[in-house]
């Protein structure tokens, strides 16, 4: 056979042999992307995904998104510009969410014993499905950024909620009030982990009252806006294939 | 001749692996905390910890011990830490082999972070209940921001029973009693499985058709918009729209479920009351003080003042945890950890009660293998060549007092 001729010799063939090549690319992608993200959120947003006690309503609703926008943006690009497929934010929450549990059962639970209840990664799943969505009928990069990253930064918060509810039930202990989440890092001790690396319930939105979290979340929406091009423009530029055209 | 090198080679490359896959499946259990491994000056001249006492030297899950004492905040803070002006009184054990059922400075709660003046001396106690079965060194330790964790000394603490048995009651202010070592593990199980299950739906809604040769033939040849039909889109706003409705009303739901919850709580604790230590009665000036290499022996000239109005004598050199006691004066009767204590490491040329009035030069070595073993003697390659501890002297009725001291340190090499 020389270069010039075809691998397949049928339709049929040339079918079996695509889905082999869309099985392998996809189970290469996922667990690349489960890696690369992994590490990038656990660099960035680390600790506020890894404790109850650090999920508060101003900084974790304001971090967690704006960088954790990064890869679901990089990866629509490449798998909406060249393929038309819009499921770029939903592979790489389910990779993260996948690699994170992992971590959190083996490594926190299995051998060092935190209660997976205290250690549980946040869920990003509703802004993602989102995201994938309004690329897909909008078609539009400046669109996805606007309305897709407002609302990956305004569903976030809400659809922890009924995870992290719970735990901001108060508590009476030994005389002070705090919440169950507030407890679990007083008890589980960490000695890594002080009480004052806690970034928590920091900053001067104070005339807000009781209702940061939704104005937390706004700003956080507002700066996923930006890393959403940032990050898209990322995802195109290492998708380019000018190193491999021939010469 | 290749043959053999060949099979040498193979061999050679076989035992390697082996010898890495044995590597892997040996996971003996971590004690250490690097207590040995922290400069010696972190450890002499910050937190000096003195009168502990772990209550139990076994206990069973579920059931608690206490660890108590005094820390003194050296007043000779080193430049090179940050002040101890936000800490954590933690407690040095291997991950939450027991849980922290309170922990006091001076009486007060300390869940918080809190902040400590130099110079002062405060009492504290950590209760702790046991969580997991093996045997634990279990330390005193302060977290210092800027400085790091200043771990102090730890005894070994044997914990019996089964961890399955292991349970968290908290009653909460909503007059709930929950397990806080299971509590809300359901519902989180159940959200995360419902959100993956939906973004899996979502996956292999497009992944049942061909994805990647196919679609970029397409968009290479411009006819992109035919890749994503009306159907498609039908689906995605579906998908969209069901995402919002289920946040919105698991929210609600959620809101309805828990109307009482209340922001995380955070903040400094300030104005913790430290002991009200007598004034002192006995001036201690440092001549010089050397550090015999060879030997393992520290050698101070002191010169001691008695101002008060009974005898004293030296029973105790207390530095980085390390006690050197003159067993003539006094003697350990708490179970201080063996290995921390010198019971006969401490020499003084004439330690004669020292009379009310009267003034006294005396030689003092401190020796004993713990300089090595707890590699004290690294001091001499600090970047900040000093020493501290603190002094216990005994009057004749039994008194005691805590004389601090500070000064520079040559190493003597033959």
């Amino acid at each position: 056979m020389s270069a010039s001729q075809s691998a397949v010799r049928s339709r049929a063939e040339a079918v079996k042999a695509s889905r082999t090549f869309d099985w392998l690319i996809c189970f290469t992608l996922f667990f690349v992307v489960l890696g690369g993200y992994h590490i990038h959120y656990m660099l960035t947003g680390g600790d506020w995904d890894f404790w109850t006690d650090w999920k508060d309503r101003r900084l974790w609703v304001t971090v967690a998104p704006i960088v954790s926008i990064t890869f679901p943006a990089a990866v629509q690009s490449m798998l909406w510009w060249r393929y038309r497929l819009p499921f770029g934010a939903v592979l790489c929450v389910l990779g993260l969410l996948l690699g994170e549990w992992i971590n959190r059962y083996l490594n926190f639970w299995g051998w060092t014993y935190f209660p997976v209840n205290f250690c549980f990664p946040s869920n990003l799943m509703p802004g993602a499905i989102v995201l994938d969505v309004i690329l897909m009928t909008t078609g539009s990069m400046t669109a996805t950024a606007v309305i897709g990253g407002m609302a990956w930064g305004l569903l976030f918060y809400p659809g922890n909620w009924p995870i992290i509810a719970p735990l901001h039930v108060p508590v009476e202990y030994n005389g002070m009030m705090m919440t169950l989440a507030d407890l679990q890092g007083y008890h589980y001790v960490r000695t890594g982990t002080p009480e004052y690396i806690r970034m928590v319930e920091k900053g001067t939105l104070r005339t807000f009252g009781k209702d940061v979290a939704p104005v937390s979340a706004f700003f956080s929406a507002f700066v996923s806006i930006l890393i959403y091009f940032l990050w898209h423009f990322f995802g195109q530029w290492f998708n380019k294939t000018d190193f491999v055209k021939a010469a | 001749m290749k043959i053999l090198k060949d099979k040498v080679a193979k061999l050679s490359f076989v035992a390697l692996l082996a010898t890495v896959t044995a590597s892997m499946f040996y996971t003996p259990t971590v004690a250490a905390h690097g207590e040995k491994s922290q400069a010696a000056f972190m450890r002499m001249r910050t937190i000096h910890w003195f009168d502990l006492n772990w209550s139990k030297e076994e206990v069973a899950v579920n059931d608690t011990m206490t660890i108590s004492g005094k820390f003194f905040v050296f007043s000779g803070w080193p430049e090179t830490v940050d002040k101890p002006e936000i800490s954590f009184l933690n407690i040095g054990i291997p991950g939450p082999v027991f849980i922290r059922a309170g922990s006091w400075i001076g009486g007060q709660l300390v869940p918080r972070s809190v902040s400590l003046e130099l110079g002062e001396t405060y009492d504290f106690k950590v209760l702790l209940k046991a969580r997991r079965p093996g045997d634990w060194h279990v330390h005193t330790m302060l977290n210092v921001k800027g400085g790091g964790p200043i771990i102090g000394p730890g005894k070994w603490v044997t914990v019996t029973g089964s961890m399955s048995d292991f349970v968290n009651p908290v009653t909460t202010l909503t007059g709930e009693t929950i397990n806080l070592e299971t509590y809300n593990l359901e519902n989180t199980y159940f959200w995360h499985a419902f959100w993956y299950a939906l973004g899996l739906a979502w996956m292999v809604y497009w992944m049942r058709k061909p994805m990647f040769i196919p679609r970029s033939i397409a968009v290479e040849a411009g006819k992109a918009d035919s890749l994503i039909s009306g159907t498609d889109r039908k689906v995605a706003l579906g998908f969209a729209a069901g995402t919002i409705a289920i946040v919105a009303m698991s929210m609600g739901n959620t809101n309805e479920q828990y109307p009482v919850t209340t922001p995380l709580q955070a903040g400094l604790l300030r104005g913790i009351k430290s002991i009200e230590m007598p004034v002192p009665t006995v001036a201690v000036k440092v001549e010089d003080a050397t550090y015999r290499v060879p030997g393992r022996a520290m050698q101070m000239t002191l010169t001691i003042t008695n101002n008060g109005d009974s005898a004293i004598r030296l029973g105790e050199f207390n530095t980085a945890g390390v006690r050197f006691m003159d067993a003539n004066v006094a003697q350990d009767e708490t179970g201080y950890p063996d290995d921390l204590l010198a019971e006969e490491g401490l020499t003084v040329s004439d330690n004669s009660p020292l009379a009310p009035g009267q003034s006294r030069t005396v030689q003092v070595t401190a020796s004993d293998a713990a300089w090595e073993v707890y590699r004290l003697a690294d001091l001499i390659y600090d970047p900040d060549s000093r020493f501290a501890g603190l002094l216990f002297f005994w009057d004749e009725a039994g008194k005691r007092q805590m004389i601090t001291i500070d000064a520079p340190l040559i190493p003597t090499f033959i």
